[in-house]
């Protein structure tokens, strides 16, 4: 039962996307709610497992193609991750039916977002390291066309780079891959697990893996796709760049490098050193620039930073806070790129120069950014407080004091450029002329969006006793 | 019973905040003024029904250190006390000022929360429950001033940046000993902790916090901008009651039941320091303003000196004079902000040169005036009088030239507060100003009570001085008693002598500009000083400036990096592989004789390697 659960929370979006520009030719309406249904479902699948693997059992689907003993694997981080990823994955879809009715390609654009959330969740059960590399490629594919969604020449281009990018570091993390096999003659997470239970992984391999986890989840030196991919519509940048996609290159380091391998304890200073260093210069860059979409997506890679910071570090407070980061970071800044598409959609600009005033005519999406923006900048009552204090504590409990006064700069430039950016936007004189609120899915999606931002913090020890039970779990086992 | 009072301090008021926008809907304002002079009510019920209890309540919540703790004790019921006294009499004043206002309903939303954030701050028992509070104070501050004039924003987020990056220190600090041997919840900790190693950065960290609550310098630069921004009971309310309890309080715990703070340790000479030179400096600046609110502002800022160094002495007397001069501070300034809110009320300014001969025509509002402006200048027998010497008293044992300092800034504080009077209260009146009237009842009965105060704690001041002994608990005081008439005649002596130099150098200052508006003159434009108060005019010594400065130089060497790996990644990866694609192109083009030539030239490889593995 379980394992069938397992299977079609990967299985119903992918096979299910290729139908949907089946169901578009027919009907606008009945696509759009599929594309919904196909996301809700595999939502229901993954929480489904919950109770299972609350008890620490995990759960495994059989082989194909002789790859090894088992494709899919669920355990307590992957169905944390899965969830959020498809909590905020659904909300965007819905969000959508709005945003995207008035362009072209809609059938397109349903069926590569519903695959990019299966080929996720491929990606984050897989128990396997070529599966892992399969689905990461789709997701690759699927950012490429979603970028280039509106086919001119400067948009393609921006989804070259991106894809050029991030190729490039899966590249050479595939070969990362083969030295792992050729020190454990598999490709089996679990063989592997056992395999290095007492033996760190070699260095060499580490380091090309992290080829290709920095360059999917945006850190320096390969982020700077993140920023030019904001050409795209505002439902994909929220979906891609803040909330899912980049928490790939995050999760696959917590699953390999945390949960499977033990590695060199260099690592533990070096990681967080890049991570912290990406996370100031992108802060910086994000208080100059002028461009609403560019200013949050360097926002990402300088939160994401502090995400790598606590998995990283190599003590568990830091590892939950990473964790509690992930989900927090994925609420408030898909809220954020949202809010971003409703204003871009009601004033036909990006540029925040241009705006003012917006709070009188956008009553609830101000709100909502002010939320979200008060959760990223770690204001309580707000969730995102509680995962910057657990990974602050991390460093510190490190003793990388220096460390911790590069994130405190880090923090400091995001509360700076994100009320810029919120009184720029919605403060001030009205420059222009005056927009309207969002279509009422885009109103609610991101006002449900800033509930949660605010929900998370005030019920912060449900989400925190679980990652505490996985931390132990992952530490434990390794 | 006490354990549900505990829990219904922040719960009332942070609820009835939620309820406010669903009553705003209608036109009718009568519905949210009740709610908040109800709450207010409760508020000052359950704070009264809890003064002087203790109680207990601890529930799990994130596991480890940090816990769902809340305590009740001496200190923190006189503070919930404090809190809940300022509620009411902003409440009630509230409404016969914000009449016209359009932002009414965000304003009171915003001043219940900060009621339950600031009630939450002060009973939380765990430091980072307490910085969830804490914190979350920075939310109604943001609110407050962006209502207030059109510009205000900037100065909205000026507070927020401040604050929350001090707000982020206090967090590291938390941090700090979260990941040591010691516990977050302070009725756990046996022992204080001494400050040596990680603990003193710590200490130093949280210090930071808690007198940034407090608005003392170098964090104090946005209060300035905010009286001429922010709705005027904002100031009342906020910088300077509410942040001046939970500040001083915090700073209270800190010194007294979490860290160790040693007589002659670094770290009270340190507080000491801040202590007299926030006095001094700020009440230099308050002496020059030309504005009600501004002057008002600035000295806001220059009492918390006095705060800080009374507790950093580590003495006795000075921990009590401090802790007093807190209430005092509080209940005095709060006064002096409202009846500039008369005035504004009722004239539609604030700017002195505008005042003037306004005594007959607001009385009331005058008296008020007098009784506070007597009590921050350190006149017996008012309340403020008996905290100072309290003070004087311990920084005087410590070393005379903090005595000096704090005695210095007395004399600055009755000289800007004897011109203050003179060019809004007494002088020539403007022919505009000639028909007003005395200010509403709902806005004359809150500072007619803070006057009162101020009279009662200072005939009466074994009442609260009372109570702070207990606080420090009878080993702490070595069974002395601080009440009634200072013990030292030549402390009396100096403070006579001056307040009575102030007195002469403020008939010098008239005779000298012919105005009352004038009477600092002579320091405003004396030689050292002209340049310096020029600088300060242009925000030259604004620590806020020089961040946003360094953080502007830092953002550029940060973006020309970026630009730099971006130009990296552009020109070695993305463009070599598209000319590689395009030169790959050139041998598919779709000529058919070419793919005949491939075909064949592959044929013939296949051929050979055949042959040659045979």
């Amino acid at each position: 039962m379980s394992s069938t659960l397992l299977l079609a929370a990967v299985l119903v979006p992918v096979l299910g996307s290729p139908v949907l520009p089946l169901i578009g030719s027919y009907s606008e309406r009945a696509r759009n709610l599929s594309a919904l249904v196909l996301v809700l479902i595999s939502l229901a699948a993954s929480t489904a497992l919950l109770p299972v693997i609350r008890t620490g059992e995990n759960v495994f689907t059989g082989s194909v193609l002789s790859l090894g003993p088992t494709i899919f694997h669920a355990d307590m981080l992957a169905v944390f991750m899965a969830i959020v990823s498809i909590i905020v994955g659904a909300i965007i879809v819905f969000y959508s039916f709005g945003y995207i009715q008035s362009f072209d390609h809609r059938d397109e654009y349903y069926f590569v977002v519903v695959l990019f959330l299966g080929a996720m969740m491929g990606l984050i059960y897989a128990n396997n390291l070529i599966i892992l590399y399969l689905f990461w490629e789709i997701t690759a594919f699927a950012c490429w066309r979603l970028i280039g969604f509106f086919r001119e020449d400067k948009q393609v281009l921006k989804a070259n780079k991106a894809f050029l990018i991030t190729m490039f570091g899966s590249l050479v993390m595939l070969i990362g891959f083969l030295m792992i096999y050729s020190q454990t003659g598999t490709f089996d997470l679990n063989l592997i697990k056992e395999q290095l239970k007492n033996t760190p992984v070699s260095n060499g391999a580490v380091i090309l893996i992290l080829f290709g986890i920095l360059s999917k989840s945006a850190t320096l030196p390969f982020h700077t796709w993140l920023p030019d991919a904001g050409v795209a519509p505002s439902p994909v940048t929220a979906l891609l760049h803040a909330a899912v996609l980049v928490k790939i290159g995050v999760y696959v380091f917590a699953r390999l490098f945390v949960a499977t391998m033990s590695i060199d304890p260099i690592w533990h200073t070096f990681v967080p050193w890049i991570a912290g260093v990406s996370s100031m210069v992108s802060a910086g860059a994000a208080l100059l620039e002028n461009d609403m979409k560019r200013i949050i997506a360097y926002s990402t890679i300088s939160q994401l930073g502090f995400i790598f910071l606590g998995l990283s570090i190599g003590n568990e407070i830091g590892i939950v806070g990473g964790l509690l980061y992930i989900l927090m970071h994925s609420l408030a800044k898909g809220g954020l790129f949202l809010c971003a598409g409703i204003v871009e959609h009601g004033t036909h600009t990006k540029d925040i120069t241009k705006m003012g005033g917006l709070a009188s005519s956008m009553p609830v999406t101000t709100g909502a950014f002010l939320v979200c923006a008060l959760s990223v900048m770690g204001i309580p009552p707000f969730g995102g407080f509680f995962s910057k204090f657990l990974v602050l504590a991390g460093a510190v409990k490190s003793n990388q004091y220096a460390l911790a006064a590069v994130f405190f700069i880090g923090a400091v430039f995001t509360m700076l450029y994100l009320t810029r950016l919120f009184v720029m936007i919605f403060l001030g004189e009205a420059r222009g002329q005056s927009a309207h609120e969002g279509t009422p899915e885009m109103v609610v999606s991101v006002a449900l969006l800033g509930i949660l931002s605010l929900a998370g913090g005030l019920f912060v020890h449900i989400p925190l006793n679980y990652l505490h039970a996985t931390t132990r779990m992952l530490l434990g086992g390794s | 019973m006490n354990e549900s009072c505990l829990i219904l301090s922040f719960t009332i008021p942070l609820i009835a905040a939620l309820l406010i926008p669903l009553l705003s809907r209608g036109s009718s304002r009568v519905p949210v003024d009740v709610l908040a002079v109800a709450v207010s009510i409760a508020n000052g019920t359950i704070a009264c029904i809890m003064l002087g209890e203790t109680a207990t309540v601890s529930l799990p919540w994130l596991g480890e250190k940090i816990e769902l703790a809340f305590r009740l004790a001496p200190f923190n019921s006189l503070i919930l006390a404090g809190i809940a006294f300022f509620g009411i009499v902003l409440a009630v004043y509230s409404i016969g000022f914000l009449r016209d206002d359009s932002h009414w309903a965000q304003y009171y939303l915003y001043f219940l929360l900060t009621i339950g954030f600031a009630n939450g701050a002060a009973v939380a028992d765990n430091l980072v429950l307490l910085l969830f509070f804490w914190e979350g104070l920075l939310i109604p501050l943001f609110g407050f001033i962006v209502i207030g004039r059109p510009e205000a924003f900037r100065t909205a987020v000026k507070a927020l940046i401040i604050a929350g990056v001090c707000d982020l220190a206090m967090a590291i600090g938390a941090g700090i000993l979260f990941c040591g041997p010691w516990q977050l919840t302070f009725s756990r900790l046996t022992q204080p902790i001494a400050i040596e190693g990680a603990a003193a950065v710590a200490f130093v960290l949280l210090i930071i916090g808690a007198i940034a609550k407090a608005g003392s310098m170098p964090f104090h630069t946005w209060i300035p901008d905010a009286a001429v921004d922010a709705p005027l009971p904002f100031m009342a309310l906020v910088p300077a009651a509410i942040e001046k309890l939970l500040g001083i309080y915090f700073l209270g715990r800190l010194t007294l039941d979490i860290f160790k703070l040693e007589e002659g340790s670094w770290a009270s000479y340190l507080l000491m320091i801040i202590g007299a030179l926030t006095i001094l400096a700020a009440v230099m600046m308050a002496l020059v303003q030309k504005d009600y609110k501004k002057l008002l502002a600035y000295h806001a800022i220059s009492q918390v000196g006095y705060m800080i160094l009374g507790i950093g002495t580590a003495l006795p007397a000075g921990i009590i004079g401090g802790l007093f001069h807190m209430f005092n501070n509080a209940i005095y300034k709060c006064c002096l902000f409202l009846t500039g809110g008369a005035i504004e009320k009722q004239t539609g300014s604030t700017d002195l040169k505008k005042l003037g001969g306004l005594a007959s025509r607001m009385p009331v509002t005058f008296a008020c005036f007098f009784v506070a402006a007597c009590s921050i200048s350190g006149v017996p027998p008012f309340n403020g009088f008996f905290s100072k010497e309290l003070i004087y008293d311990g920084a005087l044992e410590r070393h005379w030239i903090f005595y000096a300092l704090a005695l210095l800034g007395s004399f600055f504080t009755a000289a800007s507060f004897l011109k203050l009077g003179h060019a809004a209260y007494w002088g020539p009146r403007s022919e505009e100003n000639d028909k007003i009237s005395e200010a509403p009842l709902s806005m004359l009965l809150p500072m007619l009570s803070l006057a009162a105060v101020c009279v009662f704690f200072g005939l009466f001041n074994q009442l609260p001085i009372g109570k702070l002994e207990t606080v420090l608990g009878v080993v702490r005081t070595n069974g002395r008693h601080f009440a009634g008439w200072p013990a030292s005649s030549m402390l009396i002596g100096l403070t006579f002598i001056g307040l009575t130099a102030a007195i002469l150098n403020h008939l010098f200052g008239v005779k000298r500009s012919g105005s009352g508006l004038g009477a600092s003159d002579h320091f405003h434009h004396a030689p050292i000083l002209e340049t310096m108060y020029a600088r300060a005019e242009l925000r030259k010594f604004d620590p806020y400036e020089w961040g946003l400065k360094s953080a502007d130089v830092l953002a550029h060497w940060f973006w020309s990096l970026d630009r730099a790996i971006d130009w990296f990644l552009e020109a070695i990866l993305c463009e070599r592989t598209l000319d590689l694609s395009h030169t790959l192109s050139l041998i598919h083009r779709g000529s058919y004789t070419l793919y005949l030539f491939w075909c064949i030239s592959g044929g013939v490889l296949v051929v050979l390697y055949l042959m040659n593995s045979l």
